[in-house]
């Protein structure tokens, strides 16, 4: 067998584009971190804890907006140095599902739980007055919600629900583990028991029933529940147009490596913002993506603003990271 | 040439074996897993066998775009057929047989890449590279002979760079 010196392949295939979110402390503004080092060719179907898989996305595109001055000297002028004088990036993709982190990725703003209502409720646009909420007993977990004898025959399997803790007039980031909304002024939700429930990212399917208990399909996205935290039904996902709270996640996109090395983008803080084609008309927040005439999968469009995160390693401030792991036997140049 | 039609052959056949155990055939006395590559099989005297996947080797070409340098991408048509006489004597079933084959096909060719190896030596070497293969499009019923029979043909493109090691 002759020993060929060709440089081995180094051309990066892809066909597919997996997303992975994870929460923001908002209050300490604090990402979570992707560490490549430790975790950079996890499998694509179990990412490593906290992070959220959302999917396979679409249509993703990352855009640059960092100017680059140049300062000159001499006679006549030369360019002798140059500094980032500002740091803008962006990124923008579809969703392909759909769900609750989705719709609020996409939306950008506090995400709602529509709470069954009560029959006799006034209406309201994002759901009335809901039923009362059955609290959790000592014991419950992200996956296990207690709820006793009796009061666990109020929840049948297949019902999705929201648990969380109720209102308590406090002010700023609410709901347990994720931060889903921002209370200025306890009037302003009208002191609503129920609210932290209507905004809360814990929220799960129910997937069977013990004579106490209700196992949650999947487990809470905040974890267990607080002590004092209770459970409400969901019978529907909104969001809106408006609103004063911007969402603010960690991202981490991967292109699949078909071709053997893969391609990760990380992105420490994420926060919704206006897509880059944005023009007087507007745009379009769903994208029809045709299957066959008249079939159509719609998909959720999402657009971000990079917020800014300091490299401990270094100190610098940065936007987003780009990592590539190549190919076992690949060449490096 | 020869590694990238191994590594994807041996991927669909290790897949299927996880995901229906069951699905084998006998071959002169041997039980396999009822993936085939139809070009290794003895030549003359041979006819498919229902209920198994043979994969039919096409043409190889550079592909455009990719042709350049010392390393170009390759391509190879690739064909998989199969067929079903249905699991009773009436034969009745036999379009939910090849319904059950055209399912299994499509979740087997997921991921669609594999490790190139080289299986010619023990422990097989990996080559450096990945082979990679575009969706699988399964075609409408085809004549499967002269028994009055029906069968379905996958066409896909396999993608692989050369090997540096000729040989």
């Amino acid at each position: 067998m002759s020993q060929s010196s060709l440089r081995s392949p180094m051309t990066a295939v892809s066909s597919r584009m997996r997303a992975y979110f994870a929460a923001v402390d908002r209050s300490a503004e604090s990402a979570t971190i992707f560490d490549p080092a430790k975790h950079g060719m996890f499998n694509l179907e179990a990412p490593p804890s906290p992070w959220v898989d959302l999917g396979w996305i679409g249509n993703f595109a990352r855009f640059c907006g960092t100017t680059i001055e140049v300062a000159g000297a001499g006679s006549p002028v030369a360019p002798v140095r140059q500094c980032r004088s500002s740091l803008t990036g962006r990124v923008e993709f579809d969703f392909f599902e759909w769900g609750k982190l989705q719709m609020a990725l996409a939306g950008g703003a506090q995400h709602m739980n529509v709470l069954d209502a009560d029959p006799n409720s006034e209406a309201q646009p994002s759901g009335g007055t809901p039923r009362a909420a059955l609290a959790l007993l000592p014991g419950s977990t992200a996956s296990e919600l207690v709820l006793g004898t009796g009061a666990v025959n109020s929840f049948a399997v297949d019902d999705l629900l929201a648990v969380d803790t109720d209102y308590q007039q406090q002010t700023g980031y609410i709901g347990t583990g994720l931060s889903a909304a921002y209370v200025r002024d306890p009037q302003d939700v009208l002191r609503d028991v129920n609210y932290v429930r209507r905004v809360t990212f814990n929220v799960g399917r129910v997937a069977g029933k013990t004579a106490s208990s209700v196992l949650l399909a999947q487990p809470l996205l905040g974890g267990a529940p607080a002590p004092s935290a209770a459970a409400q039904k969901v019978v529907a996902f909104i969001d809106r147009e408006g609103g004063s709270f911007f969402q603010e996640w960690s991202a981490l996109f991967v292109h699949q490596e078909q071709s053997g090395g893969r391609i990760c983008f990380y992105y420490p803080r994420l926060s919704p913002s206006a897509p880059h084609a944005n023009d007087q008309t507007g745009y379009e927040r769903e994208h029809r993506v045709a299957i066959s005439s008249p079939l159509g999968a719609i998909a959720l469009h999402a657009s971000f603003l990079a917020l800014p995160y300091t490299d401990r390693n270094d100190n610098e401030t940065v936007l987003c990271y780009r990592a590539y792991f190549p190919a076992p036997g690949a060449a490096i140049y | 040439m020869q590694f990238a039609k191994d590594s994807f052959y041996l991927a669909l056949r290790t897949r299927l074996a996880a995901l229906n155990p069951a699905r084998g055939v006998n071959v002169n006395g041997v039980n396999r897993t009822a993936v085939l590559v139809a070009e290794n099989e003895p030549a003359g005297s041979f006819r498919p066998l229902p209920n198994a996947f043979y994969i039919n080797w096409g043409s190889a070409r550079a592909v455009e775009g990719f042709n350049q340098g010392s390393r170009p991408l390759l391509s190879l048509d690739c064909a998989i057929s199969y067929y079903s006489t249905g699991t009773c004597e009436s034969a009745v079933d036999w379009g939910r047989v090849l319904g059950a084959l055209d399912t299994e096909l499509l979740c087997i060719s997921h991921p669609a890449f594999t490790r190139k190896l080289d299986f010619t030596q023990s422990p097989s070497a990996d080559l450096g590279t990945n082979v990679f293969w575009s969706p699988p499009v399964v075609s409408d019923l085809q004549k499967a002979g002269g028994d009055g029979l029906f069968q379905h043909m996958a066409q896909l493109v396999v993608y692989f760079f050369p090997e540096a090691d000729l040989p």
